[in-house]
């Protein structure tokens, strides 16, 4: 009965069958067929050698991971950076993009919404030179200029010798480089808000901030809920480029992540072992995360991902 | 875009004034990266490295710019950089949107098995030698299509679209069905058009990812030339004036004691250049697509 | 539970599929050679390969490219018959080679294209050597040598035993078979100080640690002030992987050569790790001392590089540890800047007078580093025909100095000499890379040290060619202190055969791999903090540093250090 109903809508629906499922098929043959590789997590794998005759070692590398005695501090520093960036970078990015929408003169919104998004194609290697030429105690250094002529601090502070303020530095930096391109997709939701709301809202005397409040903000809703799933499950991913140019000896319990780590002893060294089985252990974690956040979505009645 | 000057409040006039001060100091921070590159791509390299280089050249020169044009591979390089860019971008896009499209219908049968395979592959990789054995496999490798091809449909691409479509009112699209549009139909003449904000977004991120990406020739076509892109092709540039400068070599020995100067260029004047060259044909699709980016248009033009 | 099983299903469907795919893409990889796509023109133009092999005879010149990987050096990829050097050895052998460089990381590149088969016919893997024999993709050259390669062989016969590996069999050709010891142009690891430092004292002999730094202080309080800015007394550079150039000098003052992260007894032959040893932590707390006494620069502790050679640049900076090769750039700004007081000199200090400084390298040949014909090369006969050919006294000149009248000249003592305009022309980068020095500046089979003759394999390096480039401000220098040669304030290596320790190969994830990864990250973290403590506290933080470094296997690299000294004492490849 099942099967012959399925079958029937099937050819019912044969039209989104096709625009689907051969894209289906793609991504099965490009995103799961690779997956034989995890294998390669529990051998001691060696380029250039047959599959069964690699050495298979078990859960060694896991191990490696799990019982390393920097593995706590590492997943601490981690979840600490990606959570600072993407709070962070919601709240800017939303913020950003509700005052461009308040902006009257379509072509100053314009020039600032294009200049905002620049420093998105600036390597970490030039912003970070660029920061640490910023915070310098040289007189190159604007922030300590800028904060002792204020009278702020009475003598300049080496901002990156100290573990404390690597956390702020580094979710600054994240934000000055990626806010602009952040907030693209918020001016695109927001270009789907009917205008006659606004117009209602106006006739009603409503105050900019609460058209604020109560249009354009709900109006983004669906986009934050989805986008805040997506980046829950990438929680594990704080990246490592900006942690590893800005980060020194000094501030090394506190920038270095998971990634960093997995760099060190995985890539850097040709283990390619150990960064696959890094790999796995952050799948897991992300299923578990993307699960756990979409099944909250639905309890809440909000948007979800499937 | 609509005025309302005439009701504008004090603390209306307040706010505009705040906003304003805001964006501009938005545009100087965000802007002094770009213009110190520009300083820095316009300086004396040798001269550079004595730092203090921020908004204006201190010692004036092409040259950095003559060093890093004058290989002819790479204005083939940026052919191939214009052509990914573009077929990329529509395919992709194009793709994207389609699954975007099925997995929005609430009553298509599949929609949730394929909603949670594609969501599923955001958060794994099969790793690096696997990847490259199966484009080995596919003959992809030296060849222009594995730019294209294993990225046909970029998932988070799919999740964004759905989520506009998904915005759209059940109305529309039940009309164009009731009008004997089909799925197909309906996608291409009314959910397409509707969604052109999304689209423009969707293709600057593309677009982006196309145009910046460097490890896949790095990985399976660093050995032919004419399948070069311009950012691997400028990723030479800097890796080889890293090299002279680092790297010890018998025969390249830079005397330190010798009075010849003889590197025009340091890594870093060179990033500073590349960065200008690669980054600002890319920086220039944003506000070309701006355009689409006007409020009230879905709605508006159902309407209208 | 349908749900379940359906997963199950695809699960166990999608591993058969890719198990399918794995074997045979194994298997493609190793039939299909002759669709390789990185030597497409060696198949096209040499016919058919093994008829050529096996014909093969010293006339054989029909044109052949072979394909050229090097994963040790970026550079300019092309063909070498694109070069005036390399269009005169096509014309001698017909050979030409297709050099591409490695762009991004070695590991990655390597892992693919070994997993893959997808491999050039010439590789220089770099520090990738071991997996490339591990995988097989190197074909062993023993018969071949004997063959085609007299010239090779008689250039690298002191070394010929030092090439073969475990198992009997040579694999790659190491670059650079030494003849004669010339000292390097570069000055190696020194103590730079400022030349107006040493002016303002009357050009003091320096040789502790101690003197100077006192010098640095007494030029410091008399000068507080330098190009407008304040006097920076010391500085250090510990960015990234350059962070070896604060632990370097430990070993150096007290009279030891670098080996990384080992020294070696010179009588009992016994390697022992320098981390936790007096000699460094002497070292160490100078530093602190230095910083307590405002001559240490501690923004320079958390710098990068550029800014490190910004500050360099400036002028402003006494004092500093490093290698000649990672100051190019500060050497050349302050050249032109034009004031010879803010130039540098550099010393070999050691803590106690009368150590014998070390600072410079024992001869040395390098084993584990070479060049060799992978198992995807079609016609590896014709390929050491080639390097066998290059190899020849008049081609290696050919190949260093250029062609007699056009880039070097030769007086009438049959000394090799270059003028101004020769000079300049060679060192042009440009020139270098059309005219081919650059293609062939290392990354083959060659010599070094002395030609027959007696003339510099390098030009750079031949006391006529150096002694042209110095200026008035160096010669008033090296005549207040007696030198010829900016190298002659080093004392003479002494001989070690198993020298350098840190050149031999550790296998992937073993200890003592994982041992220098994790001693970096702890020196990283607590040097630093121990040279900005307050001196007091100094030996209680030194105590803690030291307890957390023996947490470390400092056993297992020992062993694998003694294992290697031994090794090469007995003439084992390591």
């Amino acid at each position: 009965m099942v099967r012959k109903s399925l079958l029937s809508k099937l050819i019912e629906q044969r039209t989104l069958v096709l625009m689907s499922v051969p894209l289906l098929l793609w991504l099965f043959v490009f995103r799961y067929i690779p997956v034989w590789g995890w294998t390669i997590a529990f051998q001691h794998f060696r380029p250039g050698t047959k599959l069964f005759d690699q050495e298979w070692v078990g859960f060694d590398n896991f191990k490696f991971l799990f019982q390393d005695e920097s593995f706590y501090r590492v997943m601490r520093n981690t979840l600490a950076m990606s959570s600072i960036n993407l709070v962070l970078g919601f709240i800017t990015a939303i913020t950003l993009a509700i005052l461009l929408n308040e902006l009257r003169h379509l072509y100053f919104k314009r020039i600032v919404q294009t200049i905002s998004y620049m420093p998105h194609f600036i390597s970490w290697v030039v912003a970070s030179s660029i920061i640490v030429n910023a915070l310098s105690t040289e007189s190159t250094g604007i922030v300590n200029l800028i904060l002792l002529k204020l009278g702020i601090i009475q003598e300049p502070i080496l901002w990156l010798a100290e573990g404390k303020y690597f956390w702020g530095i580094l979710g600054t930096a994240e934000v000055w480089k990626n806010l602009g391109w952040n907030t693209i997709i918020y001016l695109a939701a927001i270009t789907t808000i009917d205008p006659a709301q606004y117009e209602a809202a106006e006739i009603d005397g409503a105050s900019r901030l609460q058209r604020i409040l109560y249009i354009t903000l709900p109006g983004l809703k669906p986009v934050i809920v989805i986008l805040l799933i997506l980046n829950l499950g990438n929680i594990l991913e704080s990246g490592f480029e900006p942690q590893y140019l800005l980060g020194n000896g000094l501030t090394a319990d506190y920038s270095d992540n998971l990634d960093i780590f997995v760099l060190k002893y995985g890539i850097a060294m040709g283990n390619f072992s150990f960064a696959t089985a890094a790999g796995v252990f952050k799948t897991v974690i992300s299923f578990i995360l993307l699960f756990s956040a979409n099944h909250i979505a639905k309890r809440l009645g909000q948007p979800r991902l499937f | 875009m609509k005025t309302s000057t005439r009701y504008a409040s004090p603390g209306d006039r307040i706010f505009d004034f705040c906003n304003i001060a805001l964006m501009l100091l938005l545009i100087a921070v965000t802007l002094y990266p770009f213009a110190n590159m520009m300083a820095v791509s316009l300086n004396d390299a040798m001269d550079s490295s004595r730092g203090g280089i921020f908004l204006k050249p201190r010692i004036f020169t092409w040259y950095n710019y003559k060093y890093t044009l004058r290989e002819a591979a790479i204005y083939h390089s940026l052919l191939i950089s214009v052509l990914r860019t573009v077929i990329g971008t529509i395919v992709t896009v194009f793709c994207s949107a389609m699954v975007a499209y099925t997995i929005s219908r609430p009553e298509y049968v599949l929609r949730k098995w394929v909603a949670l395979s594609f969501v599923l592959t955001m958060y794994f990789n099969g790793g690096l030698i696997p990847t490259y054995l199966l484009n080995k496999e596919l003959h992809l490798i030296n060849s222009f299509w594995v730019y294209i091809i294993p990225g046909i449909v970029g998932v988070f691409n799919v999740i964004i679209i759905r989520s506009f479509i998904e915005g759209i009112p059940d109305g529309i699209i039940e009309s164009a069905k009731m009008d004997g549009a089909g799925d197909f139909g309906t996608f291409m003449r009314i959910v397409l058009p509707l969604c052109l904000p999304v689209l423009a977004t969707v293709s600057l991120f593309v677009a982006v990812g196309q145009w910046n990406s460097w490890f896949d020739v790095f990985l399976y076509n660093s050995s032919n030339i004419n399948l070069s892109t311009l950012q691997y092709e400028l990723m030479k540039i800097l890796q080889s004036s890293n090299g002279s400068m680092t790297q010890k070599t018998v025969g390249d020995v830079l005397s330190n004691q010798t009075g010849h100067v003889m590197n025009q260029v340091t890594p870093a004047s060179i990033r500073a250049t590349m960065t200008i060259i690669a980054s600002l044909p890319i920086i220039m699709v944003y506000p070309f697509l701006q355009k689409y980016f006007v409020k009230g248009m879905t709605l508006g033009g159902v309407k209208g | 539970m349908k749900a379940t099983k359906m997963r199950f299903f695809l699960l166990a469907l999608v591993i058969m599929l890719a198990l399918a795919g794995c074997t045979k893409g194994n298997n493609e990889a190793k039939d299909s050679s002759s669709a390789s796509a990185n030597s497409p023109s060696a198949s096209e133009s040499s016919g058919d390969p093994s008829s050529s092999a096996s014909a093969s005879s010293e006339a054989d010149k029909t044109p052949v490219t072979f394909s050229y990987f090097n994963a040790a050096v970026a550079g300019k990829d092309g063909n070498t018959n694109e070069t005036v050097l390399g269009k005169l050895l096509e014309d001698q052998t017909g050979v030409n080679f297709k050099m591409e460089h490695l762009v991004g990381d070695l590991n990655t590149k390597l892992g693919v294209m070994i997993a893959s088969g997808d491999l050039p016919d010439v590789m220089v893997p770099d520090s990738g050597i071991d997996k490339m024999l591990d995988a097989k993709a190197f074909i062993p050259l023993n018969e071949l040598l004997d063959k085609y390669g007299p010239n090779i062989k008689k250039l690298y016969g002191p070394y010929w035993e030092d090439m073969k590996s475990p198992d009997g069999n040579i694999y790659i050709i190491p670059f650079a078979a030494n003849n004669g010891f010339v000292p390097d142009m570069y000055q190696p690891g020194a103590f730079y100080i400022q030349r107006g430092v040493l002016k303002e004292f009357g050009y003091p002999k320096i040789t502790t640690l101690d003197e100077y730094f006192d010098l640095i202080k007494k030029y410091k309080e008399k000068h507080p002030q330098i190009n407008g800015g304040d006097t920076i007394g010391f500085d250090v550079l510990t960015d990234d992987w350059r962070f070896f150039t604060l632990t370097n000098p430990a070993p150096n003052l007290a009279g030891l050569p670098n080996e990384g992260e080992v020294f070696v007894d010179m009588q009992s032959h016994h390697a022992a790790v320098t981390g936790d040893k007096d000699f460094m932590k002497r070292w160490i707390q100078k530093l602190n001392e230095a910083n307590s006494q405002g001559l240490l620069d501690k923004e320079s502790l958390v710098a990068k590089y550029d800014q490190y050679i910004a500050k360099l640049s400036t002028g402003r900076v006494l004092g500093f540890f490093d290698y000649g090769w990672q100051i190019i750039p500060a050497q050349q700004n302050l050249l032109q800047a034009g004031d010879d007081d803010r130039r540098y000199m550099g010393f070999p200090l050691v803590f106690d007078k009368g150590t014998k400084d070390q600072y410079m390298d024992p001869p040395k040949f390098v084993a584990n580093r070479g060049i060799g014909i992978t198992s995807k090369a079609q016609d590896p006969a014709r390929i050491i025909q080639y390097f066998d050919n290059m190899v020849k006294e008049e081609n290696q000149k050919l190949l260093f100095w250029g062609e007699k009248g056009k880039t070097y000249e030769v007086d009438d003592k049959g000394r090799f000499y270059q003028t101004d305009e020769q000079i300049k022309q060679t060192q042009n980068p440009d020139f270098q890379q059309s005219y081919g020095f650059k293609y062939y500046s290392y990354y083959w089979p060659m010599g070094a040290g002395l030609f027959s003759d007696g003339n510099s394999y390098f030009a750079d390096r031949q006391p006529e060619v150096i002694e042209k480039s110095y200026s008035e401000g160096d010669k008033t220098l090296l005549n207040a202190y007696g030198l010829k040669v900016f190298t002659d304030v080093y004392s003479p290596p002494d001989e070690r055969k198993w020298y350098p320790v840190w050149t031999a190969n550790k296998q992937q994830g073993s200890p003592e791999q994982i041992f220098e990864q994790k001693k970096t990250d702890l020196q990283r973290k607590a040097f630093p903090k121990l040279i900005l403590a307050a001196p007091a506290k100094f030996d209680a933080l030194w105590n803690d540093y030291v307890a957390d470094f023996n947490k470390l296997d400092v056993k297992a690299y020992e062993d694998w250090a003694n294992g290697v000294v031994q090794d090469r004492l007995n003439g084992k490849k390591r």
